[in-house]
């Protein structure tokens, strides 16, 4: 579904992310971690438009998109969740959500609607509040919310449990994977390698803007080098609490 | 009580620059110092429209409309959106040029006198309560509310008007769910354009319009969106009513002389003592 061939992305002469290609296939949810400032984000900004490239192709259902305007990406079918949520502070939950199907008729926004508020309850109660007024926690729902809206057949997340309280994080995780059970195609950043892998199929292992490991979460999960650098040495104790 | 019915004449001219201040200002982060032109090339293409050109008045409005939506976006889309380094700074400065450009050119094309536009309702006296009011100036308040409702049902209900509370809110988050945030700046300057182009159309008959009028309208309009919290859209309402009825409850106690200066007094207090207007709300930064 989306193959990123030999991407590479400057912001002036600081060589963010270099040569870095990934493939995901329709159906998986597939996670790229990294620690802080490997170029997580840059990769997926830089999928939607939002920084440049230099070089390298960004190919999603059989289209160069790379020259795209970031504006018009959605509507190809890649819906992004940026990092920090960035939720329209000033405009009501409903509002919110109604602006990501923005690209789409009134008419299957009013139909899809629906759907996401019965997926997302605690939004449906909240509808007419204003986003700036929500928990951490729920206005990360309402990032998902607004990004499923254009009915996506790709969901592109940023870092979904930054900031948030470790059964906060499990809250979203369990609604990613509700998601990707129903079909959704998931590509996923995080820091928090655990959390991620425990979910996705398959990951990447970013570091200093290139891809230095891939493989199926479990093997992830279980290298020694992974655990040393991400997992930390308590990671299993943390998470199972 | 007549200082009132005066101030809230002026007022709603006020008010109508200062709206326009606010909308470029919520989408761009901008303070627009062209928008008084606007108001005196709106002046200007009514004269030649009705006066010159013997136009009915309905398509006298519709023209200047026309003529003023596209200056609004080539403004934006010509002058601002090109500039190789677009600090606030280097922008604002180039509203202040084209300012004097546009000035310059009324100049040229309508000359240096005051010009008649005709009324465009029939002129006569009516009594209000504690006083008596001019007709046109009651089409001038009218017109003011009628497009404030207008308006702020715009951005409140309709999917465009949302985009543009988005783009104020967050641009690139705009930008993700599929919004053309260049399109929505654009259209800030023409809908402000045709703000100003309107105020200046509906004032024109009771003050007339003369090339240099733009100086005076964009600055009180600028102290108006101030006084009301720059941003804010019903705040810029209610600070051109304020500076209008204030500035006129002023010009009947002291000398007329000292109208003018009234407004930037009043705009001064407000800087030192709430910089924040009286309805401004606090806004994230923006990048
Ligand atoms: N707007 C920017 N301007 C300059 N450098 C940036 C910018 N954004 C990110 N960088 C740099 O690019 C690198 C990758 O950043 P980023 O993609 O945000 O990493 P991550 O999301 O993995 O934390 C970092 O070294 C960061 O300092
Ligand atoms: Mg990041």
């Amino acid at each position: 579904m989306l193959k990123v061939t030999s991407l590479s992305v400057n912001y002036g002469f600081v060589n963010a992310i270099r040569n870095v290609s990934v493939h995901i296939k329709k159906g998986e949810f597939v996670a790229l971690i990294g620690s802080n400032g490997a170029g997580k984000t840059t990769l997926l900004n830089s999928i939607m438009g939002l920084v440049p490239k230099k070089d390298g192709e960004i190919i999603f259902k059989e289209t160069d998109i790379s020259k795209n305007p970031p504006h018009s990406r959605i509507s190809y079918g890649i819906s992004l969740v940026p990092e920090g949520r960035r939720i329209f502070p000033n405009m009501t939950v409903m509002e919110n959500v109604e602006m990501g199907g923005y690209s789409k008729k009134r008419s299957e926004v009013v139909s899809k609607m629906d759907e996401i508020f019965h997926f997302f309850p605690i939004l449906q109660e909240r509808r007419t509040q204003l986003a700036g007024m929500l928990s951490g926690g729920e206005q990360q729902m309402l990032a998902i919310a607004r990004a499923l809206i254009s009915s996506p057949d790709l969901l592109l997340m940023d870092e979904p449990s930054m900031g948030l309280a470790p059964l906060v994080v499990k809250e979203v995780y369990e609604k990613l994977s509700m998601l990707k059970n129903m079909g959704l195609t998931i590509f996923l950043v995080e820091q928090n390698a655990m959390a991620a892998l425990k979910y996705a199929d398959r990951g990447y292992v970013i570091e200093n803007g290139r891809i230095i490991m891939q493989g199926k979460s479990d093997e992830l999960i279980s290298d020694n080098e992974i655990k040393r650098a991400y997992l930390g040495k308590e990671y299993k104790e943390k998470w199972e609490r | 009580m007549q200082f009132f019915y005066s101030g809230l004449t002026s007022g709603s001219i006020y008010a109508l620059v200062a709206i326009g201040f606010n909308i470029i200002y919520n989408t761009t982060g901008l303070i627009n110092f062209a928008q008084g032109e606007f108001v005196v090339l709106g002046g200007m293409l009514m004269y030649t429209t009705l006066t010159i050109l013997g136009l009915p008045v309905s398509v006298a409005f519709l023209v200047t409309f026309i003529i003023m939506f596209i200056v609004g976006v080539v403004f934006e889309k010509f002058f601002l959106r090109y500039v190789k380094l677009k600090t606030e700074t280097n922008l604002i400065a180039i509203t202040i040029a084209l300012a004097v450009i546009m000035r310059g050119i009324a100049m040229v094309i309508w000359g240096r006198d005051s010009l008649a536009v005709p009324p465009y309702i029939e002129d006569k006296t009516i009594s209000v309560i504690g006083g008596s009011m001019n007709s046109q100036s009651i089409l001038v308040i009218i017109v003011c509310f009628f497009v404030a409702i207008i308006l702020s049902s715009f951005f409140k209900y309709t999917k465009y008007g949302k985009a543009f509370r988005a783009c104020y809110d967050d641009q690139t988050a705009a930008t993700i769910c599929g919004i053309n945030v260049n399109m929505i700046r654009m259209l800030s300057f023409a809908i402000a354009s045709l703000l100003g182009a309107l105020a200046g159309a509906i004032i024109a008959p009771i003050t007339f319009v003369t090339y240099t009028d733009g100086i005076m309208a964009g600055l009180k309009g600028f102290a108006a969106a101030i006084i009301g919290g720059l941003g804010s859209f019903w705040g810029g309402l209610f600070g051109g009513f304020a500076l209008g009825v204030i500035e006129g409850f002023f010009a009947f106690v002291l000398p007329s002389g000292f109208k003018d200066a009234f407004a930037f007094i009043i705009l001064l207090l407000i800087l030192f003592i709430k910089p924040t207007g009286l309805f401004g709300k606090k806004k994230a930064v923006r990048v």
